[in-house]
């Protein structure tokens, strides 16, 4: 039986229509002969998106198996990474978001590669929506999160890089290099971090800190009258639905 | 009339798989179809829109439904959307408040959604194919804070990803504009989310930092 919503108001004009292309899965792994390998990436990368009581639970699972060939799986995924097309935004960051829970000195020169990259110029007739080269500084703010956690395992080189990228013409990203140097950096790496952002009159830098939501001023909900028909409760999260296409 | 076509990757981190398999039980479907704003557009979600095979998370509506599950659920006290809690637990009254005429079209290929008076919300092809779900759930508060009666008052500062000295930006964070609701419910996602994974979480603090960087006339000082 197929579920079902109830009939609606038909609409006087017209509408506009959608079709759809299904594809098994958004990258093509040439030149990566180990299936079994690129099946658990894969994997890894669909767990990401899990959902549920026990979805971090699967996510964890999924990584762990690639700990066991995290050599291999840094050189696979350094080399999908530079064939996905570039408006694959999505499938290009989770490519990404693998170094940063994988950690592995292997990685750094694809991450500064990634860092070093000409951000292409906007493809989104409105960016106020849907920048492209928003989502390609989430990329790049991503690889920094994962030379950050390199660097807290005191890989050396990362720090380097991350210094160097503390001057990416790119606001966010010299933001995101800035917080990680101060987080994770040396006392001499950090007086260099300063000597550097002296140099550019940006030091106003170093006051951007994380923080936790709760110490920043919250957002006022309710200011207008709620209409009865609209307070009805949700039902439980867990109900058992039946397999999704 | 407009017709529209997407290539959809079956297996990718946006989330749409594995919430598919929750959203499809009718129970889900009634309240989400009767509370975001979906009753009385049919017609709008028919026509290869998913109307008729709402499960299926390759097509819009079942895209859009995980964003209402993840908008009600993913406060671990779901049940509590006083005004007083954290935005995590009343940004799905924010929404089933505000917005009560959702429909979908197909947009210029890159627009996300747009907001008109009297609870029309409009949402486009890069709301289904180009978000992952978070990041639905944080355009349909982004959208209800504008039916809310806050427009955006200030142009966007210099270097800003969103178009630097257009309009469009907030003035301040303090100025609790559709930017501020957006990027604090994606913070507190990040922070306490529940029922999903650490990596969705980090996709929504990379997406509310390049927000709080971008989308404010005077940056509010702090990040994720």
């Amino acid at each position: 039986m197929k579920t079902r919503q109830g009939t609606d108001t038909p609409v006087v004009g017209s509408v506009d229509t959608l079709k759809i292309k299904v594809v098994e899965h958004p990258f093509s792994f040439r030149d990566s002969p180990d299936e079994h390998l690129t099946a658990l990436i894969v994997t890894a990368i669909n767990h990401m998106g899990g959902v549920g009581e026990h979805a971090e639970e699967a996510y964890q699972r999924a990584l762990a198996a690639l700990r066991d060939h995290v050599d291999a799986v840094v050189k696979t995924v350094a080399a999908e990474y530079s064939r996905v097309p570039e408006n694959q935004y999505l499938d290009r960051w989770s490519l990404v978001q693998l170094f940063a829970e994988l950690p592995h000195p292997s990685a750094l020169a694809t991450l500064e590669r990634i860092l070093a990259s000409d951000i292409p110029p906007e493809r989104s007739k409105d960016p106020h929506g849907h920048s492209t080269v928003g989502e390609e500084v989430m990329i790049r703010t991503t690889a920094v999160d994962a030379l950050a956690r390199l660097h807290a395992a005191k890989i050396v080189e990362a720090g380097r890089i991350l210094l160097r990228y503390a001057e990416h013409p790119t606001f966010s990203i010299r933001r995101a290099c800035v917080q990680a140097v101060m987080e994770t950096g040396s006392p001499d790496e950090q007086k260099n971090l300063q000597k550097i952002l002296q140099k550019r009159g940006e030091t106003s830098l170093l006051e951007i800190r994380r923080r936790d939501v709760r110490e920043v001023p919250q957002a006022t909900g309710g200011r207008f009258i709620v209409r009865d028909d609209r307070k009805n409760e949700p039902p439980s999260p867990g109900l058992k639905g039946r397999p999704a296409i | 009339m407009a017709s529209c076509t997407y290539t959809v990757p079956d297996k990718s981190a946006s989330g749409d798989n594995f919430y598919g398999a929750v959203i499809c039980n009718q129970i889900y479907i009634d309240y989400f179809w009767n509370t975001y704003g979906f009753s009385g557009n049919k017609a709008y979600w028919d026509d290869g829109w998913g109307w008729d095979d709402c499960c299926n998370t390759n097509k819009a509506l079942g895209r859009a439904f995980n964003a209402c599950y993840l908008l009600t659920y993913s406060a671990s006290d779901y049940a509590n959307d006083s005004w007083s809690s954290p935005i995590l637990n009343w940004g799905r009254r924010l929404v089933r408040e505000n917005i009560d005429d959702l429909r979908s079209k197909c947009g210029d290929g890159s627009a996300i959604a747009r907001s008109f008076s009297g609870g029309l919300v409009e949402v486009y092809l890069g709301f289904f194919y180009s978000k992952d779900v978070p990041g639905r759930a944080e355009t349909l508060v982004h959208e209800s804070r504008h039916q809310d009666g806050q427009a955006h008052n200030a142009n966007f500062p210099t270097g800003s990803v969103f178009g630097a000295g257009k309009s469009g930006a907030d003035s301040t964070w303090g100025y609790e504009g559709a930017w501020m609701y957006g990027a604090l419910y994606l913070w507190w996602f990040y922070a306490a989310g529940a029922r999903t994974t650490s990596a969705l979480r980090d996709r929504a603090r990379q997406r509310g930092n390049l927000v709080i960087d971008n989308a404010f006339a005077t940056h509010p000082g702090f990040s994720i």
